[in-house]
């Protein structure tokens, strides 16, 4: 299996290299690239893998909308790339490719968000690079010492290690008070790029801080997710109330996803009980997929001046958490299983803030309501509106995925 | 179980009947052809009278039972027991003869659907009170009486004639003008309604949870009482009785009684003879029938009721009399009156709790008898307004001559009512006499002197309402003596009843009768006889005494009472509703201002942090990370 995911790679390197010729031809070859790595599951979680490639095809239809790219094609194969290691970390235990599937997500971006219609926008991709260089470097620090201290326990280095971690990804997803970067990347680059760097990129650096938080649980967990509670919380509610007054449409989702990394964040306290861990995991995917399909819907929307009002509103309400859209269980199953392990305070403030969240997502639904028009944006938003409805079925389907792939996210360190 | 088929007839039949009229007068308001159809209301409440006859005559003292929500043992449950026979005839009976002079009295009027609609709702509703053991199927007929009675006390809605007001138009104390609207009379009494309905609802759901059931004759009360203990019984009766006194109209809730007269005469009548009115003591003696209180006399609290409900009653009952005394509205005095002889039924029932249940009899009796001569005084008073287009007392003997009828009967409504030997009221009220004397005993004279008071007085203003209307009042300006047939007759058959109760006391044949009637044979009864014979004759030589008019008008004012309807209550209300606006303007402003300013304000605050300038960003994040990290090495350190 993993012979096909090395020819995919190829696969996306040689496309890339031929787009220097024909743009498009890229887009076909990523496309075949992603469903050769998705065979990697061997059937397994196809609940995930799924969601995950369709919203990679989603991002790579995106580029379409740009009139032109700076790097003409490889974008194609830098999403590709991106979409390959968030279906590949789910499936690997080991650390080193764990690690690479991080770098593997994080650098791209570094690209992509240099990519616009006109010139290469400089100065706010040297705002992000910087942050994200440093995010990788403290994420990185924070997933080592955590492992080699495993072996070898000692509590101050293990809290350390895991609020260097979460410091990284903090810092990596723009989670408040770290989020600083976001609002100005998000209403200044290019809303293309940005929703790729706002939706599937956020993926991997919370399942790889997963991966390596489950694999060196300690006694000490609860005490350190105090730090993960903690800038959880403040996430939340920095991105709602921030989002509350912000004009620009580019600023508001840039507050939204702080406050949607808010509530990822504060469900890592979850682990210090393994037994609703499950249920939590599935919050955090589904949240993550909502997340992802809501921003690229709305991005597409605000690069061609407008979406269809009712897509709009459709994924306004998600990300507010009407039920029974996916909005609605992914936040449900956070909630529950924070009340589980003891933190019902915190579930409510959750619920708190999807209430604070409501005004803004429906102004942005407003600003962006238009006519249907036959567009890319338009299928898009039409593809993310049905991620949407998906749950209409209750997704007790998820959940008992996430208890089948329990054994991938738990690996064992012992062999180091 | 199969039930018999005249039960819902009963009930159903008065209100069908009047749906033509009512639904010609919403399509063809005052249609020749509409004016027909009263007739067809009457026949309704004639059929309900053929079957109350046949329930009192042929049906065998049982309860039947429809079963409608038999899981929560709530169902129609019907019963026909001494109480329920009598006083359903007895309703039927007197609603009938109103409705038959109805037919003339109403025949011009503007609103006629209206009228007969909720009069025969009226009777229907009493007669479902009357006749239901279940606690919830009688509030049904309950609220049917409060919303009926808002209907017709404020059935000329228009408010543009004197004639249908209440009090002098010239009258002012202080800030308030004694001077009533049709409307305002009927926000008067459904309001003070709805005051002792809500506590009652809550006994009877309080009665419910405590026992599961609502058959008034099932109810385990002993054990109830026992279980609830001093405090529980006082509360839960108290609050439930709350509901018969205010429907009775006993202090403070008579001002209600009193502008009730804004509505049309005959619904007075019916008002304060069989329906309304009488349900509140009929609920009283009903619930007292099955209580049994004189075998719970070990039940703590039971007494401190029974000694409520007794003051309350002799208290009220001189209130009114003394009122009535004072007052020269022909209607209003009536009023008083009523109000005077509820307080009397009250108070004579309540001494079954020492005495037994001779109280409930003498009390049901007094009922009775009330029922047909006030029944006739207000047709005869309703006659005279038509007569002399005047609500206020006036007509000399030219006018008695020419009404010979009316007169006939108001002689003989008020000798058989006030209790001079050997008319009817003389043997039910030396029936009371007794039991107040007997009453010594327990609780001492004073309910006695109490008695006998009121008696005295009662007298002296039926006196005088039969004088200073027929005999020496002043000369009418006007006199219409253009038909009035059917009026007559009316109460001339009404009237005609004293006899038949007479009839029936004194040949004893109700055996229930003959205990008060040997009550009337003792001494002291026939002293006090005597004494009512002395106020009656003076109050017929003497209708006014010009010496103590101003002692009149304190007692027409009706001691001051109507500041505690029309001055204090509605001041706490408006201080209720400004403590409730001022609150609604502070959620306002908590909702609308203060936390949106507040989120306003941070927001802004998080957003001020976007400078654009990089080097300042990467200031903030090492501060924060370095921050962070500090506070994870502290964590560690312990």
């Amino acid at each position: 299996m993993e012979l096909m995911v090395i020819i995919a790679l190829l696969l996306i390197t040689l496309g890339s290299a031929l787009s220097f010729r024909v743009r498009w031809i890229t887009l076909p070859i990523s496309v075949i690239a992603l469903i050769m790595v998705s065979q990697i599951s061997g059937g397994k979680f196809l609940e995930y893998t799924g969601f995950v490639v369709v919203i990679a095809i989603l991002n790579l239809l995106s580029l379409g909308i740009m009139k032109k790219s700076q790097i003409k094609g490889v974008d194609f194969g830098l999403v590709a790339l991106i979409g390959s290691a968030t279906i590949y970390i789910v499936f690997t235990k080991d650390l080193a490719m764990i690690l690479t599937t991080f770098v593997v997500v994080s650098v791209p971006t570094y690209m992509l968000v240099f990519v616009n219609d006109d010139i290469p926008n400089v100065k706010i991709g040297i705002k992000y690079v910087t942050f994200m260089v440093l995010a990788t470097i403290l994420f990185v620090i924070g997933a080592l010492i955590l492992s080699y201290n495993h072996n070898n326990f000692n509590g101050t280095v293990y809290i350390l290690g895991y609020t260097l971690l979460i410091v990284g990804l903090a810092l990596e997803v723009g989670a408040a008070p770290l989020h600083i970067w976001a609002p100005d990347v998000f209403s200044n680059a290019d809303p293309i790029p940005v929703s790729i760097i706002a939706s599937i990129a956020k993926i991997v650096p919370v399942v790889v801080a997963l991966k390596i938080l489950i694999a060196t649980t300690s006694p000490l967990t609860a005490s350190a997710s105090m730090i993960a509670v903690g800038i959880g919380l403040i996430s939340m509610f920095t991105g709602n109330i921030g989002a509350l007054t912000s004009r620009e449409l580019g600023r508001v989702l840039a507050y939204s996803s702080t406050a949607n990394m808010g509530y990822i964040i504060s469900a890592f306290v979850v682990l210090i009980n393994p037994a609703f861990l499950p249920l939590a995991v599935a919050g955090i995917l589904l949240q993550l997929i909502v997340n992802a399909a809501g921003k690229i819907g709305m991005f597409s929307a605000i690069k061609e001046g407008g979406g269809a009002t009712h897509l709009m509103y459709l994924l306004a309400l998600s990300f507010i958490g009407l039920p029974p859209l996916m909005g609605f269980w992914s936040k449900l199953f956070i909630a529950v299983s924070l009340i589980n392990v003891g933190y019902t305070w915190l579930a409510l403030l959750l619920v708190l803030n999807s209430t604070i969240s409501v005004p803004y997502y429906l102004r942005v639904a407003r600003d962006l309501s238009g006519n249907w028009v036959l567009s890319l944006g338009t299928i898009i938003g039409v593809v993310a509106a049905l991620i949407m409805l998906v749950t209409l079925l209750p997704p007790s389907w998820f959940v008992s995925g996430v208890e089948k792939m329990m054994e991938f996210m738990t690996f064992n360190l012992g062999g180091m | 179980m199969t039930f018999p088929a005249y039960i819902p007839v009963l009930f159903l039949a008065p209100i069908f009947l009047s749906l033509p009229i009512a639904l010609a007068w919403v399509y063809r308001p005052g249609a020749a052809w509409a004016r027909k159809l009263p007739i067809l209301s009457v026949l309704g409440l004639f059929i309900s009278l053929i079957i109350s006859l046949y329930i009192l005559f042929r049906v065998p003292s049982e309860s039947v039972t429809i079963q409608w929500l038999p899981g929560f043992d709530i169902n129609f449950v019907f019963t026909f027991d001494y109480l329920s026979k009598y006083m359903g005839a007895l309703t039927a009976f007197i609603a009938f003869l109103i409705g038959v002079y109805g037919l003339e009295y109403m025949k011009d009027d503007y609103r006629l659907g209206w009228y007969w609609f909720f009069f025969n709702t009226f009777t229907a509703s009493m007669l479902l009170v009357v006749y239901s053991d279940n606690l919830l199927m009688l509030l049904i007929g309950w609220e049917g009486l409060g919303l009926a009675s808002w209907g017709l006390i404020g059935h000329w809605f228009r408010d543009d004639d004197d004639l249908s007001y209440v009090g002098d138009s010239k009258r002012r104390i202080g800030p308030l003008r004694l001077f009533w609207s049709p409307t305002t009379g009927g926000w008067r009494a459904i309001s003070t309604i709805r005051f002792g309905d809500m506590p009652m609802f809550f006994a009877i759901a309080a009665i419910y949870a405590l026992t599961g059931t609502l058959d008034i004759s099932q109810i385990p009360w002993g054990d109830m009482f026992q279980k609830i203990g001093i405090a529980g019984t006082v509360i839960l009766l108290f609050a439930f009785l709350l509901g018969p006194f205010t429907k009775s109209a006993q202090l403070p809730f008579s001002e209600w009684l009193m502008t009730a007269m804004t509505g049309p005469t005959t619904v007075s009548a019916l008002l304060h003879s069989a329906t309304m009115v009488a349900a509140g003591t009929y609920l009283f003696m009903k619930i007292t029938w099955y209580i049994k209180p004189w075998e719970l006399e070990g039940v703590p609290g039971l007494e401190i009721i029974y000694l409520l409900v007794l003051f309350l009653g002799l208290i009220s009952a001189l209130y009114g009399a003394l009122v009535a005394t004072g007052l020269l509205e022909r209607k209003v005095l009536l009023a008083a009156s009523t109000m005077s002889s509820l307080g009397l039924m009250f108070a004579a029932a309540s001494t079954s709790f020492w005495l037994g249940k001779i109280g409930l009899l003498v009390a049901f009796w007094y009922l009775m008898v009330h029922a047909f001569a006030k029944a006739t005084l207000f047709l005869v008073a309703g006659h005279l307004i038509h007569v002399t287009h005047s609500r206020f007392c006036e007509g000399d003997l030219e006018l008695g001559k020419k009404m010979k009828i009316g007169f006939g009967a108001t002689i003989i409504a008020t000798t058989f009512l006030a209790g001079i030997p050997p008319l009817t009221a003389y043997w039910v009220k030396s029936g009371m006499d007794e039991l107040m004397v007997e009453l010594i005993h327990d609780v001492g004279a004073l309910p006695l002197i109490l008695l006998i008071a009121v008696s005295v007085v009662y007298a002296a203003f039926l006196a005088k309402f039969l004088s200073l209307n027929f005999i020496k009042g002043t000369r009418p300006h006007h006199i219409d003596l253009h038909g009035g047939q059917l009026m007559s007759s009316a109460y001339a058959i009404m009237v005609s009843l004293m006899f038949v109760l007479l009839y029936v006391i004194i040949r004893e044949i109700d055996p229930s009768t003959s205990t008060f009637f040997e009550a009337g044979l003792e001494k002291t009864s026939f002293l006090v006889g005597i004494a009512v014979l002395i106020t009656y004759s003076g109050g017929l030589i003497m209708p006014r005494i010009r010496a103590l008019a101003n002692v009149g008008f304190v007692l027409s004012d009706r001691l001051y009472l109507p500041f505690l309807n029309d001055y204090i209550i509605p001041g706490i209300g408006w201080v209720i509703a400004s403590i409730v606006d001022h609150a609604n303007r502070g959620i306002d402003s908590l909702f609308h201002r203060w936390v949106p300013e507040f989120f306003e304000r941070i927001s802004r605050d998080i957003r001020k942090l976007q400078t654009g300038s990089l080097p300042i960003y990467i200031q903030i994040v090492s501060g924060i990370i370095i921050a962070i990290l500090i506070i994870g090495a502290l964590m560690g350190w312990r």
